[in-house]
């Protein structure tokens, strides 16, 4: 493998001639790829979250009229209003930048080009070329999405799991016309992307790790996001037979999604014959494995982080490894609980009941490895650290939750309503942002060679940590009072009018938690230039990407790819000078990197029942 | 055959126009009242822009002609160059008004006579007295608002000031050649701290807004009682795991901070201790799953041939009941008659729909087993009844069914709840709109006397052919 690699650095160095847009634009070096993905996942993500905070003002003041917004949305907020048209598309929309956009290629994108490469000790993806056009297929969506905002009629209205037959037929809402067709266009492109991007990075992680990577002794950021790309390998594809049939529907008058619809409702063509709970089912085969596209990511980053900043070795390594794979297989064949009361058969609704649940087996054991981690251990509380912690406690928050909500009968009274709304804003939404708020503050260093301020990073922190609790934790209560989701307003239900107060605390928690994202992206956008340069290896963290120089080059390593000669996690190791002993650094008498004696987990069971003893 | 099926069809369509003009003569505000209720409110109020326009004084903008014409087809209007309709159309951004093509000209005339008595009414006394509830309210809503944002201003003051501190405390520690601040043991603290107000807010939920969820009146149908157990279950157990876990992550964060003396723990696994951690939680969840699974059983697979039938019917921005009448037979349906005169799409072909009763409230008799059966004409809707711990997808082409008792009259649970103006609630849970937030109807659990009576009021479909089948019989 390292062969491969050595010959590939002389022929990088043959034609190094960096012009500003080979460099910086159409740049083939997956550093520059994961930057640009991380920062269009930014602004993308910035853009999501100005809309939450649009019409979460009208969730909060139904009835209060705010002159700015016929400036900002022009017709759409005609005499200060939103439009309730509106309202739903920037729901739609919101949840689609959010998911998508931010989640998958903001999070997995960056993390998976910067890391992969780096931590299983290659010089770049094994193709860079793929590598790039994924990043310019995701830019491209980008585009389309943002530009559908503008269109006639206005963006997508349909909810961002877009049901057709509302997605379907134009009449049936404003947003399902242009707006609908760029929104599905700009899936199309979107999954080009993911698909382009997931085979390379399972091609690197498989072919091209360094001498003595072994998988067991890959990072557990990298098993996270081998299994991410896997899913979406799996998954993506149908997300996309499932856009192009609801193409056909929109456009070319077929009826796969549609029936008994009358002519005059459809356009002039009676459709019949179809199913619109075929689209959920294509929908939710993505969309559930979607949800560990985003998490996983999210817990790989936080294991490297916990561990490096706890001093400690990840506890129970195998167990993670374990619970990651189940969590991916499980994944599949649980999409069916977010179809309980669709009218399926009540007995495919015990199957996908019994698969929802062991899901959480495999989530408590990596809840309680984390505990065990922490436990004795000497917390280096930095912000990426304490972004970590966050989300362990998100996903406990979130995760219990989803208990009642895989439960079929319990989901009966709680589907669609703001339970549902709190429970993967928890467990998916703030848990996977402050994953990638975590590795934000870890690998920026890295990303940039600067460090980002740290007093910053810890304000930023707590006010978010605080905002996302205060925002999403009443809505529990809310959902359990019957209050659906999506609604423009409540003030058609007079039992509901309990809740304006709670609504109007939520929408200002809202604004403080958006509020601290501009610190963020003041500390973000400022360390670029004016952060205080990173040493080599800022958090003394064993993996391989610290040994790498800090100003970037292609091919990573200026001399031959180190070798690794142990797991990632020798932290605190007795005996040991340091408290920490990085991958390449070979054991007493160690000559072959290959060699197993030392440096695995499996033989420190005993050994740390004696250190406790 | 095919000959009798039309004349059939025929004579449905007449006594339908006949039993429509016979209880239409007069355009009054009082039967516009209901017929406003029915078709309009959905997206319009009187007094304030809701989905469409505010409609007082609407009588006066625009000329009554023009009104019907609009009503019935305001797409045909818009395409056909009107000025004030292309402006309207616009106006509203484009979005579309239901055509309204089955109701009558004098239906119309009474709906705007409805809106012409409510526009002209502010000064009435029930109005008064409801203004000045609302005043009240207002105030008291005025009043939180200020002190939320009074919370949100001292937040952000804090932060400054927060900043300000720290920068001073950096300047100085500089100066001094050591950092004063020190993040370790800050965020240490803090976690502890966020960790005590953290449970306390969330104990603080429960005591204030519990009293709020439709799960402290108790439920209001039989298999509900069933439901609530399982949700305390799952309510205990979670709530049992939740204070755990958190309590020892935050615990640990704030025990295990680095103070520059303790190495950490070697400790990288232990094969024992994992396994009890998996087993317990697999364990506690198989408890879970088979307690679930005969709740979920026991709830869709119920079949009582005594159930009452009814049919949910969702459109576009509202519902309709169709009672199956005397003989417990809802009639067929077939999307190809929906139209003018069969907003349903009632199959009329079909015998057994001749009796069927359409209304657009929901009104159950207690202890009565009941089967709806879900029926949608355009796209997705979900039928959600809290109170009753029910709610079944609507989807077009696709019929669908939940069998259910209620067990509370609206006259019990307005006691219970003491609240004398409390009704049940029907409402839309899927998106389906932009009236999607104001699609309801009012479900209304009578006593055995109550409904017997409140049935009989009703008309059922062609009231000529029942009469004529039960002189048959007879």
């Amino acid at each position: 493998m390292s062969d491969h690699n050595l010959h590939h650095n002389q022929e990088e160095h043959e034609h190094h001639e960096d012009n500003f847009i080979s460099k910086y634009i159409f740049s083939m070096d997956h550093k520059m790829i994961a930057r640009q993905f991380l920062i269009t996942g930014i602004i993308m993500g910035t853009l999501g979250m100005l809309m939450s905070l649009i019409f979460r003002l009208q969730l909060a003041y139904p009835d209060m009229k705010f002159p700015f917004l016929e400036g900002v949305l022009g017709h759409w907020g005609k005499d200060g209003k939103l439009d309730p048209n509106f309202y739903l598309a920037l729901i739609t929309i919101h949840g689609t930048i959010m998911v998508f956009y931010v989640l998958t290629a903001g999070l997995s994108g960056t993390f998976s080009n910067l890391l992969i490469p780096l931590q299983v000790g290659a010089r770049d993806m094994a193709s860079p070329f793929m590598n790039m056009l994924s990043y310019w297929f995701f830019f491209a969506s980008s585009c389309v999405l943002v530009f559908s905002l503008f269109v006639d009629g206005g963006p997508a209205s349909a909810g961002w799991t877009v049901y057709p037959p509302l997605s379907a037929l134009p009449k049936a809402i404003p947003g399902s016309g242009t707006g609908m067709t760029l929104w599905l266009a700009a899936m199309v492109l979107f999954i080009a992307s993911a698909l382009l991007g997931g085979i390379n990075y399972i091609a690197t992680i498989l072919n091209m790790r360094t001498t003595g990577m072994k998988m067991t002794r890959l990072p557990l950021t990298i098993w996270a996001f081998l299994v991410t790309a896997i899913l979406g390998l799996l998954s993506f594809p149908v997300l996309l037979g499932g856009s192009l049939l609801l193409i056909f529907d929109r456009s070319f008058g077929t009826s796969f999604y549609l029936s008994e619809i009358v002519a005059e409702f459809a356009g002039g063509i009676e459709r019949t014959g179809g199913s619109p709970i075929l689209f959920q089912h294509l929908f939710w085969f993505l969309g559930h494995p979607e949800v560990y596209i985003i998490l996983l990511p999210a817990l790989g980053i936080t294991s490297e982080v916990i561990a490096t900043n706890a001093r400690k070795p990840i506890f129970g390594y195998r167990a993670m490894i374990g619970s990651i794979l189940a969590i991916g297989i499980l994944s599949f064949i649980v999409w069916g609980h977010h179809m309980f009361i669709t009218g399926m058969n009540p007995f495919l609704g015990s199957v996908f009941m019994l698969g929802t649940l062991i899901i959480a087996v495999p989530s408590a054991v990596k809840t309680f490895n984390y505990l065990a981690t922490l436990w004795k251990g000497n917390l280096h509380l930095t912000p990426a650290m304490m972004f970590a912690i966050g989300l362990v406690s998100f996903f406990i928050s979130g995760g219990l939750t989803g208990i009642y909500l895989g439960n079929a009968a319990l989901d009966i009274n709680l589907h669609d309503t703001y339970f549902v709304v709190a429970h993967f804003h928890l467990v998916m939404g703030s848990a996977a942002i402050f994953g990638m708020m975590s590795g934000i503050y870890h690998w920026y260093p890295k990303l940039f060679g600067r460090m980002m301020n740290e007093t910053a990073g810890h304000i930023h922190f707590w006010l978010t940590i605080i905002s996302a609790y205060c925002v999403f934790f009443p809505m529990h209560f809310m959902g359990l009072a019957g209050v659906p989701r999506r609604y423009y307003a409540n003030t058609a239900y007079d039992q509901f009018n309990v809740f304006v107060d709670m609504n109007e605390f939520i929408t200002i928690a809202a604004i403080l938690g958006g509020a601290a994202q501009l610190i963020f992206l003041a500390n973000f956008f400022l360390s670029i230039y004016k952060g205080k340069r990173a040493p080599q290896n800022p958090w003394k963290s064993n993996t391989l990407e610290w040994t790498a120089p800090v100003e970037h080059l292609h091919g990573n390593w200026p001399g031959e790819i180190p070798h690794v000669y142990r797991w990632a996690y020798d932290y605190s190791k007795p005996g040991a000078d340091d408290d920490f002993i990085p991958q390449n650094v070979p054991n007493a008498g160690q000559v072959d990197p290959m060699d197993e004696t030392e440096g695995l987990p499996v033989s420190h069971g005993v050994k740390s029942d004696a250190v406790l003893a | 055959m095919k000959i009798l099926n039309q004349l059939s069809k025929i004579t449905f369509v007449i006594a339908v126009l006949l039993s429509l003009t016979s209880s239409l003569l007069a355009q009054s505000a009082e039967e516009g009242k209901s017929l406003y209720t029915a078709n309009c409110a959905a997206c319009h109020a009187i007094n304030e822009k809701v989905v469409g326009p505010a409609l007082k004084d609407v009588h006066q903008r625009r000329e009554a002609a023009w009104l019907v014409k609009w009503i019935k087809n305001s797409q045909a209007m818009v395409k056909s160059g009107d000025p004030i309709a292309v402006k309207l159309y616009a106006d509203n951004n484009n979005a579309l008004m239901t055509s309204f093509e089955s109701l009558s000209d004098i239906q119309i005339k009474s709906i705007i006579a409805y809106i012409k008595a409510e526009s002209e009414a502010p000064a009435a006394a029930p109005k008064t007295a409801g203004m000045s509830t609302t005043v009240v309210a207002a105030d008291t809503q005025d009043w939180s608002s200020k002190v939320n944002w009074m919370l949100f201003i001292v937040a952000i003051l804090l932060v400054l000031i927060i900043a300000v501190v720290i920068n001073i405390l950096t300047r100085i520690g500089q100066i001094q050649g050591k950092p004063i601040l020190n993040w370790n043991a800050t965020n240490s603290i803090l976690l502890l701290a966020f960790l005590v107000i953290g449970m306390g807010a969330v104990f603080w939920e429960f005591y204030a807004h519990s009293k709020h969820t439709v799960f402290s009146a108790g439920s209001a149908s039989e298999h509900g009682v069933e439901y609530d157990s399982m949700f305390m279950i799952t309510l205990i157990l979670t709530g049992v795991v939740f204070i755990i876990t958190q309590v020892l992550l935050f615990w640990y964060g704030f025990k295990y901070k680095a103070d520059g003396k303790r190495k950490a723990l070697y400790y990288p696994d232990n094969h024992k201790i994992e396994l009890l951690w998996t087993i317990i939680p697999a364990i506690v969840l198989t408890v879970l799953v088979i307690r679930g699974l005969i709740t979920w059983d026991a709830m869709m697979n119920k079949k009582d041939e005594k159930a009452r039938k009814i049919e949910i019917f969702a459109y576009q921005f509202g519902w309709n009941a169709r009672y199956a009448g005397t003989d417990n037979k809802l009639g067929a349906h077939n999307f190809r008659e929906v139209g003018v005169m069969n907003q349903l799409g009632v199959d009329t072909n079909d015998v057994n729909a001749y009796d069927d009763i359409v209304t657009n409230e929901l009104h159950l008799e207690v202890n009565q087993p009941i089967d709806l059966h879900f029926r949608a004409k355009d796209v997705i809707h979900s039928a959600l009844m809290p109170h009753f711990r029910v709610q079944m997808n609507v989807v077009p082409g696709l019929p669908t069914k939940f069998s259910f008792t209620p067990t509370v009259t609206t006259a019990e649970m307005r006691t219970k709840m003491g609240k004398p103006e409390f009704d049940y609630i029907l409402l839309c849970n899927k998106i389906c709109g932009s009236a999607h937030y104001r699609m309801k109807m009012k479900v209304v659990i009578d006593t055995k006397a109550e409904y017997q009576k409140w049935i009989k009021s009703q008309s059922v479909l062609v009231a000529n052919k029942v009469n004529a089948n039960a002189v048959a019989l007879k």
